[in-house]
């Protein structure tokens, strides 16, 4: 199968001596990938690397075949990303916001803008001032300047973070849509691993740093109970090593 | 070229919707119109002659050259890139599919705009106030060319700032010390003149070159390069930091 994501030993050492180690891992075309971890596992170190924000020690990330380190317009040309928080420029409208996103790309129209603006519940507040919207509606603004160009690939930080609980359902069926409808891939980093059980078709468990296991979700649940309890007993094996 | 010009219509977009820029505009044309108020008080009633006809606009060149002009483009350059690092809106930029040298050189030539804008609005106004004074634009082709010679120190300076600007995370310590670098530079080239040649504030009235009865090219060249080179080493170290700044 064709590989959307490549992540090969990559390493980023902060100077706490956290951060991550040795990660190697492949996502397949078409997967919504969960990355579990707990706070400080590394999770967000590794997207801000596979999306360019930061310069890893060792190792190199390849989407869609282009290396992050080598040809990063490529590979960035067709990702969309959240990585921690949101921030659209404050003092410019949603659609202002989306308008300058789309000008990196060829061919968007405000059809487009006004369908990512539709999807994640913003297009009546379109002409409104991100200043004043709230975590959740920065969250799904987030959400929707990462569609605007209708990427192959979603790098998604925490994405239901401060999301209400209808707004983490229209969010998890909006993922649940692109992947079978667009043929999207999905990499999103959680720690709400309900969410994660719900959503996600494979699943790798980050804990210090290092990848414990990479799994399909399918498996763990014939093994498992739930994927808390895979999850658990991962961390236990790790901890016990 | 198209993400850079993008990356570029984004940049000067943003500058548009900045209050910093009407304020920029206002205060400009407030500076010029005070100047001339204490040119016409000074002549008409105290007797002081303090310009000729086609000089009003070069004495308000060389006074916002040294206070406005520098002081909105330390502005305009930390809030395009420590205050977009502080207000993690860079992330917008960075995770699109252009490399961060075009996103650097994009708002180097933000800066550019700025200034150059700035120094057209200083210059039409005053040119207008001179009309007004004494009903003739004598000397225009000199006053343009003093204007134009202006923009390359103030661009070098503009880089300069941006790199304190990337070194810094706070927008307030990027914008003090850059203010401390400037009078620093001003006075280490009053008391130094030996070093004059290598701060790029003394050529902050490299213009009056021009405008002599006798025009010294060779000098202009030389601190042409001097300049050039100083742009091109502070573009240089600017944009590997920016480069290697992890987010």
């Amino acid at each position: 199968m064709d590989k959307a994501i490549v992540i090969e030993h990559l390493s980023k050492r902060y100077k706490n001596n956290r951060g991550i180690d040795d990660i190697c891992l492949e996502v397949d075309k078409g997967d919504i990938f969960g990355f579990l971890g707990p706070n400080g596992a590394g999770k967000t170190t590794a997207m801000k690397i596979m999306t360019g924000l930061m310069q890893p020690d060792h190792g190199d990330v390849r989407i869609g075949g282009f290396s992050i380190l080598e040809d990063y317009e490529k590979a960035m040309q067709q990702v969309g990303c959240i990585i921690e928080s949101v921030a659209p420029v404050p003092y410019l409208t949603a659609e202002e916001n989306m308008k300058m996103c789309a000008r990196f790309y060829r061919n968007i129209d405000d059809k487009q803008i006004d369908w990512c603006l539709e999807s994640t519940g913003l297009l009546p507040y379109k002409k409104e001032k991100t200043r004043n919207y709230s975590l959740g509606m920065k969250q799904r603004m987030g959400l929707a300047m990462a569609m605007v160009s209708d990427p192959e690939i979603l790098i998604l930080d925490e994405p239901l973070n401060g999301l209400d609980v209808e707004g983490m359902v229209e969010m998890r069926n909006l993922i649940l849509r692109l992947a079978k409808e667009r043929g999207t891939t999905f990499f999103i980093s959680s720690h709400l691993i309900h969410d994660v059980e719900l959503t996600c078709n494979k699943i790798g468990i980050l804990y210090e740093g290092k990848l414990l296991d990479v799994r399909s979700t399918e498996d763990i649940l014939k093994e498992y109970a739930s994927l808390e309890n895979y999850y658990l007993s991962e961390v236990d094996l790790s901890v016990k090593s | 070229m198209s993400s850079l010009r993008a990356a570029y219509i984004n940049e000067i977009y943003k500058l548009s919707k900045r209050k910093k820029l009407m304020v920029s505009c206002v205060l400009s044309v407030a500076a010029v119109l005070v100047a001339a108020l204490i040119v016409g008080v000074a002549n008409n009633f105290m007797g002081i002659r303090i310009t000729g006809e086609s000089e009003f606009s070069i004495l308000v060149l060389s006074v916002l050259n040294y206070t406005l002009i520098p002081l909105f483009t330390i502005f305009i350059c930390i809030d395009m890139v420590g205050g977009e690092f502080s207000n993690q809106t860079m992330k917008m930029v960075l995770t699109r599919p252009v490399s961060r040298i075009k996103v650097y050189l994009s708002k180097a030539m933000a800066a550019a705009t700025f200034i150059i804008v700035n120094l057209l609005f200083i210059m039409v106004t005053s040119l207008i106030i001179s009309l007004f004074i004494k009903g003739t634009l004598a000397g225009i082709g000199r006053i343009f060319i003093a204007y134009v010679a202006s923009f390359f120190p103030l661009f070098v300076f503009a880089l300069f700032t941006m790199i304190i600007s990337t070194v810094f995370r706070g927008t307030g310590s990027a914008f003090f010390l850059s203010i401390l670098c400037f009078l620093l530079c001003n006075v280490l080239g009053l008391f130094f003149s030996q070093l004059q040649s290598f701060l790029f504030t003394t050529a902050f009235n490299w213009y009056t070159l021009f405008l002599g009865s006798y025009i010294n090219f060779h000098k202009i060249f030389r601190m042409f390069m001097i300049l050039a080179g100083l742009g091109l080493m502070f573009f240089g170290i600017g944009s590997y930091l920016f480069d290697r700044k992890n987010l």
